[in-house]
């Protein structure tokens, strides 16, 4: 099938004689976005690293549009950009600098100001990235992803940490970035996140996948197999009371 | 990406690292103030070293108009820097025995008294034995005087004299090695030190991480940062001449193009040093203990504070072969000594060889995280 644009198979890595994670594999399409799920030390990360070229692969295959990453890592990282759980920039630098600095990566010089008004930090474009909140610099560094125009955008934990109209303001950003064609691929252990955004999840425990379908079809298979909570669900929660009184507008 | 390409990258990262360099105030005052309070210090104890002055406390027992008069000379002269803390004899005896004397010159009661129309005595110098040099040197120089003074009242033919002659040409002073010295701390200061802090915080932080994702090589990061800290190195190094020749009447004979060279050289030879260690340190606590074996030899051995002729020729010998001390000769052979780049192959050569195996070193040990 033409429209895979990432195909993972058998995807192994070894700490220490322990496979943390375990000859997983996948197909992720051209312009969805694709969840990895799963707690903390399932072997998510490492996975979204082996894909990313960070991390040496040292079992199976990962092929991103066609280009194997063990083979030839440098033209990968032309066609990815990728969002690290925790962004960091150095001090002392314009918001509107560091965005000239990632496009300068790629050999390429971008307005870096309308990069900026695209993560809604059009404002800031003067300020030094220390004086930012940290939803800001989540956005900064999708910005910094984006610039070369990534056919595949990698994001680790985006909201871990946000507020909740950070993070609302996020999804909304992941939406608008999957609707200009970038096909998105996130790792998150929160389930309204994944059943918001993604169109299809993979669920990963001990470095193996143990689930992957679209969120609904889980729920469904779960509720064939006669799973009942064990409380009747409210038809809302306190995050909803929270965002009614609150609002959705963003705060920093 | 075409070599243009990868160029035009290097160019943007020289462009806004020296920017940020110039915004951060801690890194200005490491890299421009910090090394001109050392040029104060050093060049202070430095300038001024050619004349010979002895620390001596003065006691007149005598009553007479002679003794008097000598006793206010001595006071006044540029040879003797009569101690004013001392009020009497046991407090100069203590003092020589502490060591900040280097002697007493007593004029004993009844010093300068007339007798056959010509004043007469016998003054007297005391020192301590660990001190014995200075002691009898100081005989020696109060003799003179002394003589000088006899002159004037017994005419006589002296059938041997000797007289000095000061000889100015191109002779260095203490302070053209000090400065020499000084400038190779700061390149110290900017090729090391600087690396050495700053990757592992920025490998800390992910920094480094996140640029390895795009397709930024090794060679592009290395060379714009060698180009950032030659731009930010050579506004130092300048700040320093300035200073030098403005306050301590530093001479540059030789040609401000020559050195500037020179010292772009030098600082691109020594980050390679900063490089490795930053480079290959996963955090500070590894940094920090290599940075320190590395840089104090070279700082103590390679000439910074003080001249590697002093030192016994075995050591010498041993300091000959740091990367530091090519730099540090070659920018005194340049600077006070009037030689040009083609005379200083010697240290050039040396130079280009430590530049291949530091870059083959740093190059190899590079660890983005």
């Amino acid at each position: 099938m033409s429209s895979v644009i990432l195909e993972v198979q058998n995807l192994v890595k070894t700490y220490s004689g322990r496979n943390v994670v375990d000859g997983i594999s996948f197909e992720v399409k051209k312009g969805e976005v694709f969840g990895i799920l799963g707690p903390n030390g399932a072997g998510k990360t490492t996975t979204l690293e082996m894909i990313e070229g960070m991390r040496q692969i040292d079992g199976g295959t990962a092929i991103i549009n066609g280009i194997d990453v063990h083979e030839d890592v440098w033209s990968v990282r032309r066609i990815i950009g990728v969002q690290p759980q925790s962004p960091a920039f150095q001090d002392k630098q314009r918001l509107t600098e560091i965005i000239e600095m990632f496009a300068a990566t790629y050999g390429e010089k971008v307005n870096a100001k309308a990069f900026l008004d695209d993560v809604n930090l059009g404002e800031k474009a003067n300020a030094y990235p220390e004086k930012l909140s940290g939803g800001q610099r989540q956005r900064l560094s999708i910005a910094t992803a984006l610039v070369h125009k990534p056919k595949v955008f990698f994001l680790d934990e985006p909201t871990t940490g946000l507020d909740p109209q950070a993070r609302r303001n996020l999804w909304e950003l992941i939406k608008d970035i999957q609707k200009r064609g970038v096909t998105v691929i996130l790792t998150t252990h929160y389930m309204d996140e994944a059943e918001l955004l993604c169109d299809r999840i993979a669920v990963m425990d001990h470095g193996k996948i143990i689930a992957l379908d679209t969120p609904k079809n889980l729920i469904k298979a779960l509720l064939k197999r006669g799973f009942t909570k064990a409380q009747q669900v409210e038809q809302a929660n306190l995050e909803d009371v929270f965002i009614d009184l609150t609002g959705k507008a963003l705060r920093d | 990406m075409t070599l243009r390409q990868k160029l035009f990258t290097v160019r943007v990262f020289v462009k806004l690292s020296t920017k940020r360099f110039f915004r951060d105030r801690l890194a200005l005052f490491f890299g421009i103030l910090f090394p001109l309070i050392f040029l104060v210090v050093f060049g202070s104890i430095n300038s001024g070293g050619n004349d010979i002055s002895f620390k001596v406390a003065t006691i007149n027992q005598s009553n007479s108009a002679f003794s008097k008069d000598l006793y206010n000379q001595l006071n006044n002269s540029d040879t003797f820097k009569v101690s004013k803390d001392v009020a009497n004899y046991d407090e100069a005896k203590e003092s020589l025995g502490r060591g900040q004397l280097d002697g007493i010159i007593i004029l004993p009661a009844g010093f300068g008294d007339i007798k056959d129309g010509k004043p007469s005595g016998k003054a007297e110098v005391q020192y301590t034995q660990n001190n014995a040099s200075a002691g009898q040197t100081l005989v020696t120089v109060l003799d003179g005087t002394f003589k000088g003074i006899n002159a004037k009242y017994i005419a006589t033919q002296v059938p041997l004299s000797v007289e000095g002659k000061a000889l100015n040409e191109n002779s260095l002073s203490s302070f053209d090695y000090a400065f020499a010295g000084l400038l190779g701390f700061s390149i110290i200061g900017i090729g090391i030190f600087g690396p050495m802090n700053v990757f592992p915080e920025l490998k800390k932080q992910g920094i480094l991480r996140r640029l390895h994702t795009t397709p930024i090589r090794v060679w592009q990061y290395f060379l714009s940062t060698m180009l950032a800290q030659a731009i930010i190195g050579l506004v130092s190094l300048a700040v320093m001449f300035a200073f030098a020749i403005a306050v301590f009447d530093l001479h540059v004979t030789g040609n401000y193009l020559e050195i500037a060279l020179f010292c772009v050289f030098s600082i691109f030879m020594i980050l390679g040093i900063g490089l490795s260690i930053g480079g290959w340190a996963s955090n500070e606590r590894q940094a920090a203990p290599l940075g320190n074996i590395v840089v104090f030899p070279m700082m103590f051995l390679s000439g910074t504070f003080f001249p590697r002729f002093l030192m016994p020729e075995w050591l010498q010998g041993i300091s000959g072969f740091l990367p530091l001390t090519p730099v540090i000769d070659g920018i005194r052979l340049l600077t006070t000594e009037g030689k040009h780049l083609v005379d200083i192959g010697a240290q050039l050569g040396f130079m280009a060889v430590w530049m291949v195996i530091i870059y083959l070193i740093a190059f190899r040990v590079f660890r983005w995280e």
